[in-house]
This record gives C-alpha cells, structure tokens and sequence, in this order.
C-alpha cells in the first residue's frame, strides 16, 4: 500500500511555479529520500502533504484516503526551519507538542525519548538555553513523540554533529523497523545512499529522479573511472573518449562518454604515467545530483 | 476542538504564571487609582510657609476686613490644636495705599516684589466695589500673582470680600445685622435618585444619590473593561508575530487548522483576561461590602460586564491575531499597533460627553456600532440615569455577528498569511487575503 500518493500537483505562488504537475508514490514502510538544489520545490511539496499549502491542481491521498485534516494527526513533521518556544521548558514543550498531535497524556514517552537522547539533564530547563543541536533534537522528539505512522522530516540532520546525525539515524531505522513510512529531505548525498530505500529528485518544480538508488545509478551505466596514479591531473589532460574529469586531489574521477572503450582509455592512461590504482563504477548520486543541477548542467540548458 | 483548547490551555498557563502577569494584576489598579491614590497620600503635603499679601484697597472698605478674616483664620486653622503643629500657612496681610497717579507702575513695583519672593500676591480693591451697578469698570476685584488661576488664596479672598460687600449693601438699606445672617442663609439641593417600592410592597425612599455612583461606577467598569482588552486582545498581535516569525506558526500547524491555532490563541487570551477581571470584581465586590458599601456594587451590571468582555475579547482577539499573521517582524508589528489600537481608544475620547448624556442620541448610535458597543454600551448601562433595556440586547446582538465576521475574516486572513515571508501587512492585502481567502 502506499501511505502518500501525489497525482499530478501543481502548485504556483503568482508567477512562479513551485511545483509542476508532479506525480509521486510512498510504499509503507519506506525511507524515501526527497532530493534537490534549494528553492527547487522540496519544501513546497512536503507542505502539500501536510495540507498546510493546498495544491493549485492534482490528487493527494494519504494512508489511502483523500488528503484532510485528519491525517494530520497520523503525521508527524520536522519542518526546515525549526520553532520552539523559547521560554517554554524542554519537557512541557513536548508534551504540549504530543498531546496536540496524540490527544492523550505522553508524559512517559517524553521522558523515554529525553533519556534516549541524553537530554534528561535540561527537562526542566527553558528551550531558550539549549545549543543548537539540543534544539534540533527537541525538535526531533516533539516529531516522533506521538508515534506517527508517517514521519515527514525536512533537513533531519542540518547543524548535528556526527555523533548526534548517528543517535537521529538510530532512531529513524528502528522507527522505520517498526512499521512507520519516513520521508525526508536532505542536502546530503551520502546518507540518502545509505538511508533511503527511493530516492525522489526535484529540480526548479519538476521530477527529474524517483526511484530505488540501483534503479537511477543504473539509468546512467558504470561511466565512471577513479584512478590513482603517479602523475595525477597532469596525466590525465586531453585523452580522448572522456566527457569529464573531476579532481580530488589524490585520485581523479573521469566521465567516460557512453561509446567509449574503458580499456583504450586505460591503456593510454598507463602510457603517459604510472597506474597505483582503479575502479570502475556507477556514478554516485552526488555526481548525478551535479549532472542535474550543477553548472554544467545549467550550461548545457542555456546552449 | 480538542486542540484549540489544548492550545488555549497553553497560551492561557504560560500567561497566567509569569510574575509579568501577577505585577500586571497589582499594578494596573495602582495605576488607574494612581493619581487619586497619589492625591489622597499626599493631601497633607501642603506649602506651610506664610503668605504675605499685599491689598491696595481703593473703596476703603474692604482692607480692613480682610485683615481681621485672616488674623482669625490664622488663629483657628494654622496650627493644630492637638499636636500643636503648623499645618496651614499664614495669611500675612499687609495694606498699602494705591497709587493712584501711576497704577502701572506701582502694580509693576509690587510684581517684581514678588518675582524676588517678598511677597506671595496682591489684591487690587477698585473704589465702586460696594454697588458695581453703577460702574462696573470702577468695581473690579484683581488679584496679583505668580499662580494666579489654581491659587487657593484667590478663592479665600473671594469668599470673604464678597460676603463682606453683601452685609455693606444690606446694612446700607436698613436691614439689621441679625436679619442679614438669615438672607445670606445658602441651602444645598440634596441629590436624590428615584422613589421605588421594595420587596415588601412598602413605598421606599429615595437613595442619596453620590458622585460616586453616578461617575465612580461606570468609570471604573469602563476602565476595567478597556484594561481586560489591553490584557487579553491586544498581545496576541505581538504573539502571533512571534510565532510567526520563530517558525513555530509550522510546527503548530503540522498539527492543527490555522483557524484552531488562531481560535486558540484568542481563547487562552480570553481566559486570561476572565482570571483578571475576575479577580477585580471579587476583590471590589468584598472590599465594598467591608467598608459597608455594598449599596454601590451594581451587581445587575456584572453579567452584561462579563458578556461584553468575552465578545470585545473575541472580536479584538481574533482581529489582532490575524493582523500579527501578516507581520514579518517587530517593526511591522509596531507600526501596525497604533492602527490597531484605534478601535478601543476611540470609546475613551467619547467617554465624558457619553457619561454626561448616557441617553443622547449621539451616545445611542455610538454605542451600536459593534466596535464600540461593549465599552461605550457598558458605560451607559452602568450610568444611573439607565437605558432602554432594548439597547444593550440590540448591541450585544450586534457586537455577536460582528465577532462572528471577526473570527471568519480573522480566520482567513490568518491562513494565508501565517506562513507568507516577505509580503508587507498593507491594508490592501489584508483585505484581499479576507475576501478571496
């Protein structure tokens, strides 16, 4: 079944369109990963779900039922930029937060959650102490507190430190193990690799990628050539049958163009310096996430 | 509605238990008493330093007089008998024949007298004073001094001349000394109210009516009205720009419908300002009643106070809340405060002629426009003088739709604008975000 179902929604804001007839399933029980450079309609969508923008057109269908404000209560959400009261303390803020989403007492569950995420010690204390990542992680809690069956997070793990980006990701696996949906939204390639079972791109309103990681690596074949080699850069200049070479200092990436040959490439490569080593592979959703949205691409549109 | 009160209960407890709040209750009497507080405290605070006066007595009929009034005054009143403390000043007065070649200058060398501080004043007596009929130029009365409008002596002096001048004229046609005392006899209208018939059936006299039911009651119930809005209306404006403004508006409404977050918000206000109010009444109602003036507690006012407290609440409330939605930060809160303000003050600017003709037709049709109608209509019931008893049913009516056209509006304007960055609160926009929705 699928928890969220977008069917063709477009939503404008004057002359702007945010989001451009864009279609979109959520299994249950997936992490779906919402991907794209800033302002390309991300935020939009997710408050689309969340009923607080209505869609100028198109269907949405929440735990497969027409989206109102019901859902709303089967829904928790982390919205990019976080708000809390301020003078409020740690602990009443949450369970203000729980009871509004829940309707009953979550007094348990919050000091459940504080503890988990070592933050016990400031219950008491007015949110207007706390740094920036106990904040996020109040914020985080106040999400989750109610037990939502769909958990809707934009940019979880923005201003965390390592240690804490690892508790939150904790919790959103067993939350996921447990039977709830996550969508969320992040700026980082790399934990939408290892965290997310579908990845969605948006870019200036459209749907530009959606679907499992395998699935988009796929689309764009094993075209990428990591080498290390005596030379470096300097070897590398002018070969021939490469699209792009992208350096990183101690190892270089190439772009191989789609007819041409590895090995030849190899091969001269080996005749102009010394290889230590390679590997052939797909590209990582970083490098796709620049062939959609970086300069080049923007090159490529205006050409 | 699970969630508006959940809403309510929070804005109401984090209101409610701040010290902000138990000063505001304190201090919002104090203030409102203050300056009759100020004077009742300081009614002994009085200049006891002798006054010396100078009288330039034309009609050489009045001077003397003066002087024996105020030596007996100074006798019966400077100093108290009991502690035998000085609590009054002395009026010193000193005589000193007018100069009747040059006035001017002579006026002019006594103002600079007391320009060095001399003298305190002085009174020009002109020569006709006993029968101005005949030349009214020649009989007038001029007192000299730095204060001369608000000089308590002036009144002194006006007393004492003219019931001397009254007894000259009488004695000058005849009539004995001891009849002149019994013309000159002064009576007070006692202020009555109205003749009623009581529970038992008997004929029940008129009350005396007071100054303080006639202005005291109505003026405190209108201040205390205008006060519960100040407390519980008018900082939603504020609030809601807060929230707005620290991103909690989205939170809140990843939770909820902006019309429950909004109604909310105006019901914890709401509740706030019943505790307030409550209070007050309560805490008047038992101090009257232990200072044995129970007969001056209107207590067939108190549920029309109550009702239109909790619909000026409801209509301001839900008006402010609405307009704080469309502000981006503190700056276009502050500039929107003083319009938004304009609603409540206008009714304390029409607060004396209202209080004056609770019954004109000015103040009727002032009282019905919904906006104005709990303070104003309040003010005239609680006047003794009272109103039809239609009026503040048809203005209760009134000021209900007209909340009810608050919330709806309110409501719509909130939506689109709580979670809209950057677009400037201008009238337009507001009006149109009300409309289209």
């Amino acid at each position: 079944m699928n928890v969220v179902q977008l069917e063709h929604l477009t939503k404008t804001f004057g002359s702007v369109t945010a989001v451009n007839d864009l279609s979109l399933n959520v299994p249950q029980g997936s992490i779906y990963g919402f991907i794209g450079p800033n302002g390309s309609g991300k935020t939009t969508t997710l408050r689309m779900i969340m009923n607080i923008f209505y869609p100028d057109s198109g269907k949405i269908e929440i735990f497969g039922r027409e989206l109102d404000e019901s859902a709303k209560d089967r829904i928790g959400y982390l919205p990019e930029e976080r708000g809390l009261y301020q003078k409020m303390k740690v602990r009443e803020l949450l369970q203000f937060y729980g009871e509004l989403k829940s309707g009953r007492k979550v007094d348990n569950q919050v000091d459940d959650w504080l503890e988990r995420l070592d933050l016990s010690d400031w219950a008491h204390r007015k949110v207007e102490a706390l740094s920036k990542g106990m904040s996020q992680k109040v914020q985080f809690i106040a999400t989750i507190v109610a037990k939502p069956e769909l958990i809707i997070l934009d940019e979880p793990f923005t201003g965390l430190d390592p240690v804490n980006t690892e508790a939150i990701k904790d919790v959103v696996l067993e939350l996921r193990s447990q039977g709830a949906t996550i969508i969320f939204s992040t700026h980082d390639m790399s934990v939408a690799e290892r965290m997310c079972d579908y990845i969605f791109m948006i870019f200036r309103g459209e749907k530009v990628l959606d679907g499992t990681l395998a699935s988009i690596q796929d689309k764009y074949g094993s075209d990428t050539l990591r080498l290390r080699t005596e030379a470096g850069m300097t070897a590398l200049q002018d070969l021939e049958g490469i699209e792009k070479v992208t350096d990183y200092g101690r190892m270089q990436e190439l772009r191989v163009q789609p007819d041409s040959d590895h090995q030849k490439i190899l091969a001269e490569v080996m005749s102009r310096t010394r290889l230590l080593s390679f590997e052939l592979s797909k590209p990582t959703l970083h490098d796709i996430f620049i062939r959609i949205a970086g300069p080049e691409a923007k090159e490529a549109n205006h050409a | 509605m699970r969630k508006i009160l959940r809403v309510a209960k929070r804005e109401y407890r984090t209101s409610v238990r701040t010290k902000g709040f138990i000063i505001a209750l304190i201090l919002m009497p104090v203030m409102m008493g203050g300056s009759a507080l100020a004077m009742f405290l300081f009614r002994g605070q009085v200049d006891t330093r002798d006054k010396k006066i100078v009288v330039l007595d034309h009609s050489g009929q009045v001077a003397d007089v003066i002087m024996q009034a105020a030596e007996a005054r100074n006798e019966a009143e400077v100093i108290d008998k009991e502690t035998g403390k000085k609590v009054k000043p002395a009026y010193i007065i000193e005589r000193v024949e007018p100069d009747v070649d040059d006035p001017l200058a002579h006026r002019l060398a006594l103002s600079d007298r007391i320009r060095r501080g001399e003298l305190h004043a002085f009174l020009e007596i002109g020569p006709n004073v006993v029968h101005p009929e005949k030349d009214w130029e020649t009989a007038k009365i001029a007192y000299y001094a730095k204060n001369a409008a608000i000089d308590t002596i002036r009144g002194w002096m006006n007393g004492t001349i003219n019931n001397h001048l009254r007894r000259v004229r009488l004695s000058d046609v005849g009539v004995q000394p001891q009849q002149a005392n019994e013309i000159l006899t002064w009576l007070e209208i006692a202020p009555l109210g109205l003749v009623s018939v009581d529970e038992a059936g008997q004929i029940k006299e008129a009350q005396r009516s007071s100054e303080a039911e006639a202005v005291g009651v109505p003026l405190i119930l209108f201040f205390l009205l205008f006060m519960m809005i100040m407390m519980g209306a008018m900082p939603q404006l504020q609030s809601v720009m807060e929230e707005k403004n620290q991103r909690i508006a989205e939170v809140l409404l990843g939770s909820l419908k902006p019309f429950e977050f909004m109604a909310g918000k105006v019901l914890g206000g709401l509740a706030v300002s019943l505790t307030a109010a409550s209070v007050y009444v309560a805490g008047g109602i038992f101090l009257l009643r232990r200072l044995g003036l129970a007969a001056f507690i209107p207590y067939q006012i108190i549920p029309w106070f109550f009702a239109f407290l909790v619909l000026a609440i409801i209509m301001f409330g839900s008006i402010l809340a609405a307009l704080g939605a469309t502000c981006n930060d503190a700056k276009d809160a502050q500039n929107l405060t003083f319009p938004a303000m304009i609603p409540v003050f206008i009714p304390m600017f029409l607060l004396m002629p209202v209080l004056q003709e609770p019954a004109s037709s000015f103040a009727t049709a002032l009282s019905l426009f919904p906006p104005f109608t709990p303070m104003l209509m309040l003010l005239r019931i609680s006047a003794p003088a009272g109103i039809p008893l239609w009026q503040p049913w048809v203005g209760l009516i009134g000021v209900i739709l007209f909340a009810l056209l608050s919330i709806w509006a309110g409501g719509r304007v909130f939506r689109v604008a709580i979670l809209m960055q950057g677009m400037p609160p201008k009238l337009s926009n507001i009006l149109r975000w009300a409309v289209r929705g």
